[in-house]
C-alpha cells in the first residue's frame, strides 16, 4: 500500500480500534451476566471465568418464575402496568406543559425554566416522608394512584424542559398563524405541537418507561398488598431468599434488564445514527 | 453490616404509619366469624400455617381465618406490621420473634394475654417450656404464646468429618475440643495454595457470643444492669473472636462476602456450622451428604441462646376473642403437631416437643434430640426495648474484632459504652 | 413567543382584549396540573423536610423544636461525618472522570461512519438498566472469589483486591459503576459537537492549526456551555446516585466506608425513628452539592476570564 494511504488510513484504524475496544468494555458486564445465569442450577461457583458455560442451561428463568411466595411474573405484569400508564400520562401532560412554556411570555418562560431547575435540585430522599403522609391522608397508599402521582405533572421537569425546548425551536409562525385561525390552546397541542415533536415524545417516552420500570424505593414505600408488588420489590425478595444462587439473581436481572434493552435498541437508531443526532 | 438492613426498612412502616398520625382507615363491619393471622415464614412453614388455618376453621364451622402471608423476608413483614398498627388495622394474630419484641411491647402495640392464658381450658400454661413462655413476658404479664423453643446448635457434615477421621461433636464436647476440630477441617482440598474448605461458619453476632459469655460463667446483664466488663465475657469474646482472627477456622470477610457460611455448608465446604433450627427444612433438602446436630461445646457449663417465635394479639385487634382462640388451637397439642410437620420448629409444647412429631426417627437430623437436651441451659436474649438497636452496634463491633480489625477488648469496651446508656427505658 | 395576538386593523378592540385573556387563561389551565403537582409533591414536601430539620419528631408524639440541635450532630457524631467525607470523595472522583469520559468518547465517536452508530448504543446501553439489575450485576462482578473481574485479573497475573469487602476498594466500586454510565452525558456532548459548523473545521486546517490547538481554541470553548451544564448536572446527580447501590450491596459495609448521605438519611430516618436528623442529614447533602456547584461556576468564570485576557 503506497505510504500515504497508510497515512490516511491509520488515524480512521486507529479510531475503530479504540471505539471497538471501548464497545467491548461497555458491553463486556452484560455479557458476563448473561453467561452467568445460563449456568446450570445447583453447580457451586465457577473457578473461570465462564464466556458461555457448557452446557448453557435455560433452568434458571425457569426457576425465576417457580418461587411460590414470589410470584416474579406477575410482579412483572404489574410492573408493565404501572410504567405504561406512566407513559401515556407523562407524555401528555409533560408535553402541554412544555407547549405552554414555550407560548408564554418571555418573563413567565424564564421564571417557569428556573421554577423546573429548582424542582430538580431537591433530592428524591427529602420526599419520601412527606409524600407518604400526604398519600396515607388521600387514601392513595396501597393503591398505584401514589405511584404514579408524579405522572400528573410530567414525571420529571427534565421531561418538561424538553419538550420546551423541543417547542421554542418551533417557528413562532406557525403557532400563531394557527391561532388567527381560532385554534385553542388543546387543538394546537394535539395538532400541531404533538406531530411535529415525535422525536421528543419518543425519547420522553423511553426515559419514562425506564424510570417507572425501575423504581425501587416508591413501590417498596407506598405498596402493602403482595399482589400490586413490583418487578424491582421481587428481585429483591429473591435476593432476600436466595442470597448466593447468583445464576438465578443473575437470570431475574437479565428478565429485568431485557425489556429496556430491547426498548433501547429499536429507537436507539433514530437518535445515536449514523449522521446527524436527532434530538 | 452483613445481615441488619433490611430491617430497617421494615421499621419504615412503624415510624412512617405512626407519622401519618391517626389517619383514622374506615374498619370493614365485622363479619360473622372472620379472623386474620399475619405470617413470616418460607413457603414450607406458611404451608403449615395454613393448615392449622384449616383445621380450625373445621373445628368452627362458620369461622374464616385469613392467613395473610408474606415473603420471607423479615424487613419487610416489620414494615408491613409497622404500617399495619400506626393505622389501626393490624391483623388479629400477628407472629413475633421475641426478641424484635421489646420496641412493640413499649409501645403498647400488643395486649397482654395472661387472662385468656388462665382462663383457658385448650391449654395452659404449664404444657409449654417456661424458657419459651417467661420469653415473651413484659412487665409481669404474657403477651404472647411462643410456637417454638429452638435454640443454637451445631450443623455438622457427617461426610468431611469421616473424610477427616475425626470423631463426631460429642454432646459434653468443650471449646478446646471445637478448635481442634475446626482446625483439623480447614484444609486446602484441591493444593492450589488457597483454603475451600473451613472447619466452622458463624455470623458475627452478639446473639452468637452471648452463648459462649454465659459457658464462661460471664453475663450480659446482673439484674438491670450491664454486666459485661468482667473477665470472663472478655475470656469469651476473645475465644470467639480468635476463631477467626487468629486461628483462621471460619472464612475470612473476603470469603464471606463472596459466598456465606450457609451457602459454604449447603455445598459441602464447610465442616461446623452453628444455627438455630430454622435452617432443618432447607438442609432437608440436602442430598450430596450426611450431616447431623450436637449442642454448642460448653466451658464451664453449657448454655446456648434462646430462639422463639410467638403469637400475639395487636391492641388494636378487630377479634381479639377469635384470635385467642386461634393462638390457643395453634399452640395445642393438635396444632403444634401439624407445625412440626415441615421440621421448622422445636414446638414449644411439651408433649408435642418430646413425641415423634419432633422426634420423628425418620427425619433429618438424627440427632433432633439435642434441642430437648439443651432446653435446660437456655437462656433468653434480654428483652428489651432497644435490643434491636444495641445488638446492632454491638454486630458492628464484634465483625470488626473478628475479621482482625480490632482487638477483642475494644470491641468490648464499646459495646459497654453502647448498651450502658440504653439500658434504662 | 408572546401570547398576544397579532391584530389585525380591522379587529375590534374589545374581541383581540377578550381573546388574549382567553389564551392567557389556556395557557395557565395547561400550566396548572404541572405547577399545583409540584408544588404539592415536591415543594411542600421538600418545605416540609426542611421544617423537619430543625425538629426532633419520631412519629410517636408531636414534632418538637429542636432548634440546631440536628446540625451540631455533624460536629459531634463521627457518622456524619464518615457520610460527608464518603459523599464528597465519591463526587470529586466520579464527576471529572464521567465529564472527561463523556467529551472523550464524544470525540471518538462523533463522526459518521461504518458502525458508529453501533459503538454508541453500545457505549449508552448500561445507562438503559434498571437500578436493582445493575446493582446486582456488579456485586456478582465484584465479587472477589467468584466474580468474573477477579477472575480475569487471575488469569492477567494482576492482583486481585476484595472490592466490596475491603474498605480501601469499596468506594472505588461505585466510582467505577458510576463511569460505565456515561452514556446520557456522551449523548448531550455529541449534539454540542454537532453544532460546531463544519466550515470552523476547513477555516482551521487553512490556517495551518493542529487538531490539538483547534480543540483548544475552538472546539472546547465552543462545547464550554454543553460541558458546564453536564458538570453541574453531575455535581448534583452525584449526591444521590450512591444510594439505591449502597442500599443493595453494601448497607454501608465495610465499616461504613460506603456510607453515603442518602443512605444514612435513609438509616436515621427509617430505622433510628429520627425524622428531623434524616432531614437534616439531606439538607446539608443539598448544601454539599449546591457550594461544589458554586465553586465550580466560580472556577469557570476565571478560566474564561483569563482566556479573554
Amino acid at each position: 500500500m503506497p505510504p500515504n494511504a497508510i497515512r490516511k488510513l491509520a488515524p480512521a484504524l486507529a479510531r475503530h480500534a479504540a471505539a471497538l475496544a471501548l464497545a467491548f468494555v461497555f458491553l463486556v458486564p452484560l455479557a458476563w451476566i448473561v453467561a452467568a445465569s445460563l449456568r446450570q442450577p445447583g453447580l457451586p461457583p465457577p473457578r473461570t471465568i465462564q464466556w458461555l458455560p457448557n452446557p448453557p442451561s435455560w433452568a434458571n428463568y425457569l426457576a425465576i418464575f417457580n418461587f411460590p411466595s414470589v410470584p416474579l411474573a406477575r410482579y412483572a405484569l404489574n410492573s408493565l402496568v404501572v410504567a405504561s400508564a406512566a407513559v401515556v400520562l407523562t407524555a401528555v401532560t409533560a408535553s402541554w406543559t412544555g407547549l405552554a412554556m414555550a407560548l408564554a411570555p418571555a418573563r413567565w418562560q424564564a421564571r417557569l425554566v428556573m421554577f423546573s431547575i429548582a424542582l430538580l435540585l431537591v433530592p428524591a430522599g427529602a420526599l419520601w416522608l412527606p409524600r407518604f403522609v400526604l398519600f396515607t391522608w388521600l387514601h392513595l397508599i396501597d393503591s398505584y394512584g401514589a405511584l404514579l402521582a408524579p405522572a400528573l405533572m410530567g414525571s420529571s421537569p427534565l421531561f418538561v424542559l424538553l419538550f420546551y425546548w423541543t417547542y421554542r425551536r418551533l417557528p413562532a409562525e406557525l403557532f400563531e398563524s394557527a391561532q388567527l385561525d381560532g385554534a385553542g390552546l388543546l387543538t394546537l397541542w394535539w395538532r400541531l405541537a404533538l406531530p411535529l415533536s415525535t422525536a421528543t415524545l419518543v425519547a420522553v417516552g423511553i426515559l419514562t418507561f425506564l424510570l417507572y420500570w425501575s423504581d425501587f424505593v416508591n413501590p417498596l414505600l407506598f405498596l402493602k398488598t403482595p399482589d400490586l408488588y413490583t418487578l424491582p420489590i421481587g428481585i429483591s425478595q429473591l435476593k432476600a431468599m436466595d442470597r448466593n444462587n447468583w445464576p438465578l439473581l443473575l437470570a431475574a436481572a437479565v428478565f429485568m434488564t431485557a425489556p429496556t434493552v430491547a426498548l433501547f435498541l429499536v429507537v436507539q437508531r433514530f437518535f445515536l445514527g449514523e449522521n446527524k443526532l436527532h434530538l | 453490616m452483613l445481615a441488619h438492613t433490611p430491617r430497617r426498612l421494615a421499621t419504615l412502616a412503624l415510624a412512617l404509619v405512626l407519622v401519618a398520625g391517626c389517619a383514622p382507615t374506615p374498619t370493614a363491619a365485622p363479619a360473622a366469624a372472620e379472623v386474620s393471622w399475619m405470617v413470616l415464614g418460607d413457603p414450607a412453614e406458611t404451608k403449615s400455617f395454613q393448615a392449622v388455618a384449616a383445621a380450625f376453621e373445621a373445628l368452627h364451622p362458620g369461622t374464616t381465618v385469613t392467613v395473610i402471608t408474606l415473603a420471607s423476608e423479615e424487613d419487610e413483614y416489620f414494615t408491613r406490621l409497622g404500617a399495619d398498627l400506626a393505622a389501626g388495622t393490624p391483623a388479629d394474630v400477628v407472629y413475633m420473634d421475641y426478641r424484635d419484641a421489646g420496641r412493640y411491647y413499649a409501645n403498647g402495640a400488643f395486649q397482654s394475654i395472661s387472662a385468656q392464658l388462665a382462663a383457658s381450658d385448650l391449654i395452659s400454661a404449664d404444657d409449654f417450656y417456661p424458657q419459651a413462655l417467661n420469653a415473651f413476658q413484659w412487665e409481669g404479664e404474657q403477651m404472647c404464646i411462643p410456637i417454638n423453643i429452638s435454640s443454637l446448635v451445631t450443623y455438622y457434615n457427617k461426610d468431611l468429618f469421616d473424610a477427616a477421621g475425626l470423631a463426631y461433636p460429642a454432646d459434653d464436647w468443650t471449646w478446646e475440643d471445637l478448635l481442634t476440630t475446626a482446625q483439623a477441617l480447614t484444609q486446602d482440598t484441591d493444593g492450589d495454595g488457597v483454603v475451600d474448605q473451613f472447619g466452622l461458619g458463624t455470623a458475627a453476632q452478639l446473639i452468637r457470643v452471648l452463648p459462649f459469655i454465659w459457658q464462661n460463667d460471664g453475663e450480659f446483664l446482673d439484674g438491670d444492669q450491664l454486666a459485661l466488663d468482667t473477665p470472663q465475657a472478655l475470656e469469651a469474646l476473645q475465644f470467639f473472636v480468635d476463631l477467626q482472627a487468629k486461628h483462621h477456622v471460619v472464612p475470612g470477610r473476603v470469603e464471606e462476602t463472596a459466598q456465606d457460611s450457609q451457602a459454604r455448608f449447603e455445598n459441602g465446604t464447610l465442616g461446623l456450622f452453628f444455627q438455630s433450627r430454622r435452617v432443618t427444612t432447607a438442609f432437608r433438602s440436602l442430598t450430596a451428604f450426611d450431616w447431623d446436630v450436637a449442642p454448642l461445646p460448653g466451658q464451664a457449663q453449657s448454655a446456648t441462646i434462646l430462639h422463639s417465635d410467638g403469637l400475639c394479639i395487636p391492641a388494636k385487634a378487630a377479634h381479639p376473642d377469635l384470635a385467642w382462640d386461634l393462638i390457643a388451637f395453634a399452640n395445642s397439642v393438635q396444632g403444634q403437631q401439624i407445625m412440626s410437620t415441615t421440621g421448622r420448629t422445636v414446638p414449644s409444647n411439651r408433649g408435642v416437643a418430646e413425641s415423634e412429631y419432633f422426634l420423628d426417627p425418620n427425619a433429618k437430623p438424627a440427632h433432633s434430640q439435642v434441642w430437648i437436651d439443651v432446653i435446660s441451659g437456655i437462656r433468653p436474649a434480654p428483652v428489651l426495648r432497644e435490643w434491636e438497636e444495641i445488638a446492632e452496634h454491638a454486630d458492628e463491633e464484634i465483625e470488626r474484632a473478628f475479621y482482625g480489625d480490632g482487638s477483642a477488648e475494644e470491641a468490648l469496651q464499646a459495646i459497654i459504652q453502647y448498651a450502658g446508656p440504653r439500658l434504662d427505658e | 413567543m408572546s401570547a398576544s395576538s397579532p391584530r389585525t386593523p380591522t379587529q375590534p378592540a374589545v374581541t383581540a382584549q377578550r381573546w388574549q385573556r382567553q389564551q392567557q387563561a389556556a395557557l395557565i389551565g395547561l400550566l396548572l396540573p404541572y405547577v399545583l403537582g409540584a408544588l404539592v409533591l415536591v415543594v411542600i414536601p421538600g418545605v416540609l423536610a426542611l421544617g423537619l430539620s430543625f425538629s426532633y419528631y419520631d412519629g410517636l408524639s408531636a414534632p418538637s423544636w429542636w432548634g440546631l440541635r440536628n446540625y451540631r450532630m455533624f460536629f459531634i457524631d463521627p457518622l456524619e461525618r464518615i457520610a460527608v467525607a464518603n459523599s464528597l470523595y465519591f463526587t470529586l472522583l466520579a464527576v471529572p472522570l464521567r465529564v472527561l469520559g463523556a467529551l472523550g468518547l464524544a470525540l471518538l465517536l462523533r463522526r459518521p461512519g461504518r458502525g458508529v452508530g453501533l459503538y454508541r448504543a453500545a457505549v449508552y446501553l448500561p445507562t438503559v438498566i434498571p437500578d436493582v439489575a445493575y446493582a446486582l450485576i456488579w456485586l456478582w462482578v465484584f465479587n472477589p472469589l467468584f466474580g468474573p473481574l477477579n477472575l480475569l485479573l487471575g488469569v492477567l497475573g494482576l492482583p486481585q483486591p476484595a472490592w466490596l469487602a475491603d474498605a480501601a476498594t469499596a468506594k472505588l466500586v461505585f466510582v467505577f459503576m458510576s463511569l460505565f454510565q456515561i452514556g446520557e452525558g456522551f449523548v448531550v456532548l455529541l449534539a454540542g459537537l454537532q453544532t460546531i459548523p463544519a466550515d470552523y473545521a476547513d477555516a482551521a486546517t487553512v490556517d495551518g492549526a493542529g487538531p490539538v490547538s483547534f480543540f483548544r481554541y475552538i472546539t472546547l470553548p465552543l462545547l464550554a456551555p454543553w460541558l458546564i451544564l453536564l458538570t453541574v448536572r453531575d455535581l448534583i446527580w452525584s449526591f444521590q446516585y450512591t444510594f439505591t447501590p449502597s442500599l443493595l450491596m453494601t448497607q454501608g459495609d465495610p465499616y461504613h466506608a460506603t456510607l453515603f448521605l442518602p443512605l444514612l438519611s435513609f438509616e436515621e430516618t427509617f430505622a433510628n425513628l429520627r425524622f428531623g436528623m434524616g432531614a437534616a442529614i439531606l439538607v446539608v447533602m443539598f448544601a454539599c452539592s449546591f457550594a461544589l456547584v458554586l465553586a465550580f461556576y466560580a472556577v469557570v468564570r476565571r478560566w474564561t476570564r483569563a482566556d479573554a485576557a
